[in-house]
């Protein structure tokens, strides 16, 4: 259970490029829900997603996973409870590292990196077995080198790495913005199966409204650092992207204006 | 050549290949550029000499030696992890700083081991000469640490130095303190290099003040030459890669000693070495060139 | 061999063919240069740590010497000359090569590369030059004739003749600064012995570090104001850089006494110093007993006594000193 009080994040404060990024966003989600992030540009939603990880610092508010306060928590501590994919395929993997290289560094996310084997036989079967699962035939390259695979490829793995060991939230950041649309669908499929499968509570940022509404169980909106919308259940499964813009407009009194957002 | 100097080339190329190793874990593992090692390779064979001559056993000597690099190895890292300079100016700052607590160590710049008993003395015999024994027993030292790092490297531990220095970011989201892997890695580094510079003066007789200039350099040529021979990534080949490297380039030194039969003088041997490296470079690479050219 | 070589380099990923091939022609190359020497009527082996024209001097007076006694390359003389450039690996591998070719009489001129070769041989005779320590550095056990293979000349200065030449150019010195390399050896054994030296003689030693050349002129100028007299040895790095040392002791009007005598051209009053050339020769008449079958462990190690004072009177004129009419006529060459 992720717990968001009060959360205020504020970059370059007092000079002129000054942004107030998170303006008192509160927000909970329960075990195992599944929910989509939307929003513009500047919204927040990067910003919250680098908050709960612990990339960025919060200037005021509390957060909080199942009794854990975060705060002072750096990123390498919180590991174990927070799972994470980039919206960059290459950054969520080592590009120098093998395929099963980077399964055994997730492998062991968040435990003592002590001097037994990494690449024990048994790490080995449990990672063949998984990466079958995705048909993509990488059960046979185990050996290559991560930075010989695809974009798409990549963020799959990524995907399995996450999932690979429990936590309490897993964190998809746009993973699937940067991939072309019939691999982006792939990936998005691979998602929904591997969140069911393992009940996994998750926090996914999209730009696509469409996304937003089709994935997972509950919808939020962020503008301007704050939660503007949050929608479930039946309410939510009646919405279409027209009526949730028409949500906004009333909730916020502003026209929705990006495209990318319209478009999606 | 000689053998003498063949072997003379060998057991200085092997010592060198401690060096090679350190730099490779530094420079290609951690991609922390790190000139430390231009001040704890001379600090290993200050802290051997100095204890030796105060009547240490040589093997602890050696052994307080190489634990003083670790120590400088870790406050570079620290300087960079905590304090947060940045990495090559750190290792800069400790570099400079090694000099005066080098000479501080030995009390002077120079401490002769001429005389003196070292991790040598115990193995010489009157069936094999000592310049043929010193690459031996060198061989059998630097081959041990070598199947240790490749140990270290394939465990846990080593995994996360190796995402550290190739995704940090990544790393940290996978749980690995950074920081702390950043200070282990350099302790490890300059451990090797300190353990270099503790066999140097034993081997070649003296601990000087000077001895650390360009140590940086050697062990960068020893890893880029060793580069040039394995295409292979795995780490097995690339340690392996390494130390070849540093023996060939001091065989390239040796060769580049005896070529005063072209005419060319002693000025020339440091132009006659990168010469001779090069062309070992870059020949394989003019050759597939003029084959592509010719091709159809 | 060459049947599995290929394989082997395969195995461990080697690039192409060509770079195969390019590995083994390296490797036949070097086997194929490993041989024994060739046999000459006499060969000499000489070897620096760097170029240096004091250096340099030394290896010429070698050659010299042995020239005017009948060795020549005409007549079977085999020569060699390697420097290390600074380097102490490659200092050692110039050891070991020499060592390898079994000369008759290896020449070491500097500390560094003394050592090197010492360590490097217990049976072929080795004579060294302008090692200021030769006891300190382990090549000898004193300065008697050592037993060992290892004999030469010394560039020790007697420092009561050069602390006199300072009272005779400065009469009333009460400090003496002195710049020096902490780094070189033979300038710390210096700086030690005037330390326990000069309050004997009512004096007080003030020291100034310059571990590098482009140090010289900020470690002068940190003594203006301190001192009587600035007093330099043959630091390489002061030897350097003389010119940053006589800039500031013009400009204070410090008087500069050096320890030899190139520096006196370059800005110092005065030094009583060693002519490198005529050291080479000493070596050289060394090298020439033992090719005539002497043992160098019966040879005493010797220190140089042809001592020159050479004057600048400009410099002494910009720095505020009167030159003595006797100072003048003990002088060997005077500067006006």
């Amino acid at each position: 259970m992720l717990i968001a009080q009060d959360l205020h994040i504020t970059f370059n404060a007092g000079t002129p490029i000054e942004t107030r990024a998170l303006r008192g966003l509160s927000l909970e989600i329960p075990t195992g829900q599944f929910v989509t992030v939307i929003g513009s540009n500047g919204a927040g939603k990067s910003t919250l997603l680098n908050a709960i990880s612990g990339e960025v610092q919060l200037d005021r508010g509390s957060l909080r996973i199942d009794d854990v306060e975060l705060n002072r928590m750096p990123v390498w501590d919180r590991a174990g409870m927070v799972a994470r994919v980039f919206q960059d395929p290459l950054l969520g993997t080592c590009e120098d590292l093998t395929i099963e290289e980077n399964l055994a560094l997730a492998a062991n996310r968040g435990e003592r990196r002590g001097l037994k084997r990494a690449l024990a036989p048994q790490l080995r079967t449990e990672c063949a077995e998984r990466l079958a699962k995705l048909g993509l035939g990488l059960e046979s390259r185990l050996g290559d080198r991560i930075g010989l695979l695809s974009g798409g490829q990549r963020q799959a793995v990524s995907l399995l790495m996450a999932a690979l060991r429990p936590s309490r939230i897993l964190l998809l950041d746009e993973h699937t913005a940067a991939l072309d649309p019939r691999i982006a669908a792939f990936v998005l499929d691979i998602t929904r199966r591997i969140v069911a499968e393992r009940q996994l509570t998750t926090l996914m940022v999209t730009h696509s409204m469409q996304q937003a509404l089709e994935t997972g169980d509950r919808t939020i909106m962020l503008h301007q650092g704050q939660v503007v919308l949050d929608v479930s259940g039946e309410e939510r499964r009646r919405l279409d992207v027209p009526h949730l813009l028409k949500m906004f407009e009333r909730v916020r009194g502003e026209t929705v204006s990006d495209d990318a957002l319209l478009l999606g | 050549m000689s053998w003498y100097a063949l072997w003379g080339a060998l057991e200085i190329g092997l010592i060198y290949g401690l060096v090679a190793l350190g730099v490779l874990i530094s420079f290609r593992i951690l991609r922390f550029p790190d000139l430390t090692v231009d001040g704890s390779f001379p600090l290993g064979a200050a802290v051997a000499a100095t204890l030796i001559v105060m009547g240490w056993n040589a093997f602890a000597a050696t052994l307080v030696a190489t634990i003083a690099g670790a120590l400088a190895g870790a406050i570079t890292g620290w300087l960079n992890v905590r304090l947060k300079i940045m990495d090559l100016l750190a290792s800069i700052l400790m570099m400079i700083a090694l000099y005066s607590i080098n000479l501080r160590i030995m009390g002077r710049p120079n401490v002769p081991l001429i005389t003196e008993p070292t991790v040598f003395s115990v193995f010489m015999s009157d069936n094999l000469p000592d310049y043929i024994l010193r690459p031996l027993l060198i061989l059998a030292l630097v081959a041990l640490v070598k199947f240790a790092l490749d140990w270290y490297l394939g465990t846990h531990s080593g995994l996360a130095l190796r995402a550290t220095g190739s995704n940090p970011r990544m790393a940290r989201a996978q749980g690995v303190a950074t920081g702390a892997m950043v200070l282990i890695g350099l302790a490890l580094s300059n451990a090797l290099c300190a353990l270099g510079g503790a066999l140097f003066a034993q081997s070649q007789g003296v601990a000087d003040i000077s001895m650390g200039i360009g140590t940086i350099v050697i062990g960068l040529a020893a890893v880029i030459v060793g580069e040039s021979l394995t295409n292979s990534r795995r780490l097995v080949f690339m340690t392996a890669a390494a130390i070849v490297g540093a023996v060939l380039y001091r065989i390239f030194v040796a060769l580049a000693l005896n070529a005063d039969f072209i005419g060319l003088h002693a000025q020339d041997l440091n132009l006659i070495t990168a010469v001779l490296v090069t062309i070992f470079l870059v020949v394989p690479l003019l050759r597939q060139r003029i084959r592509d050219r010719k091709r159809p | 061999m060459k049947w599995t070589f290929p394989s082997l380099i395969a195995r461990i990923g080697a690039k192409s063919r060509v770079h195969q091939v390019a590995t083994a022609v390296v490797a036949a190359v070097v086997l194929a240069s490993v041989t024994s020497p060739p046999v000459h009527a006499q060969s000499v082996a000489v070897t620096s740590i760097v170029e240096h024209p004091a250096l340099d001097a030394i290896k010429d007076g070698v050659k010299d010497a042995l020239a005017e006694a009948g060795y020549t390359e005409d007549k079977g003389l085999e020569w060699q000359f390697q420097t290390a450039q600074g380097n102490t690996a490659i200092a050692t591998q110039i050891a070991r090569k020499y060592v390898g070719d079994k000369p008759d009489v290896i020449v070491a001129i500097a500390t560094p590369s003394a050592q090197a070769v010492v360590a490097a041989t217990k049976s072929i005779p080795v004579v060294y030059a302008a090692v200021t320590d030769p006891v300190g550095a382990q090549l000898v056990p004193s300065f008697e004739p050592s037993g060992t293979n290892v004999t030469g000349v010394s560039d020790s200065l007697e420092l009561e003749r050069q602390v006199e030449l300072i009272k005779q150019i400065v009469p009333d010195a009460r400090k003496v600064g002195m710049v020096y390399n902490p780094g070189e050896a033979n300038s710390v054994s210096v700086v030690e012995q005037l330390r326990s030296l000069l309050p004997g003689m009512g004096m007080t030693l003030v020291e100034a570090s310059a571990p590098r050349t482009v140090d010289v002129g900020a470690a002068a100028r940190s003594l203006v104001g301190k001192v009587d007299v600035i007093y330099t040895s043959t630091d390489n790095n002061v030897v350097s850089a003389y010119e940053s040392l006589a800039k500031v002791g013009n400009d204070a009007r410090i008087p500069l006494i050096a320890s030899d005598t190139a520096s006196v051209e370059r800005g110092a009053i005065g030094a009583l110093g060693l002519d490198y050339y005529e050291m080479g020769r000493q070596a050289g008449r060394i090298v020439i007993r033992i090719l005539k079958g002497e043992n160098p462990g019966e040879i005493a190690s010797e220190t140089s006594d042809k001592l020159a004072l050479h004057l600048n009177a400009v410099a002494a004129r910009k720095q505020g000193v009167t030159l003595s009419e006797e100072l003048r006529n003990s002088a060997a060459h005077i500067i006006e």
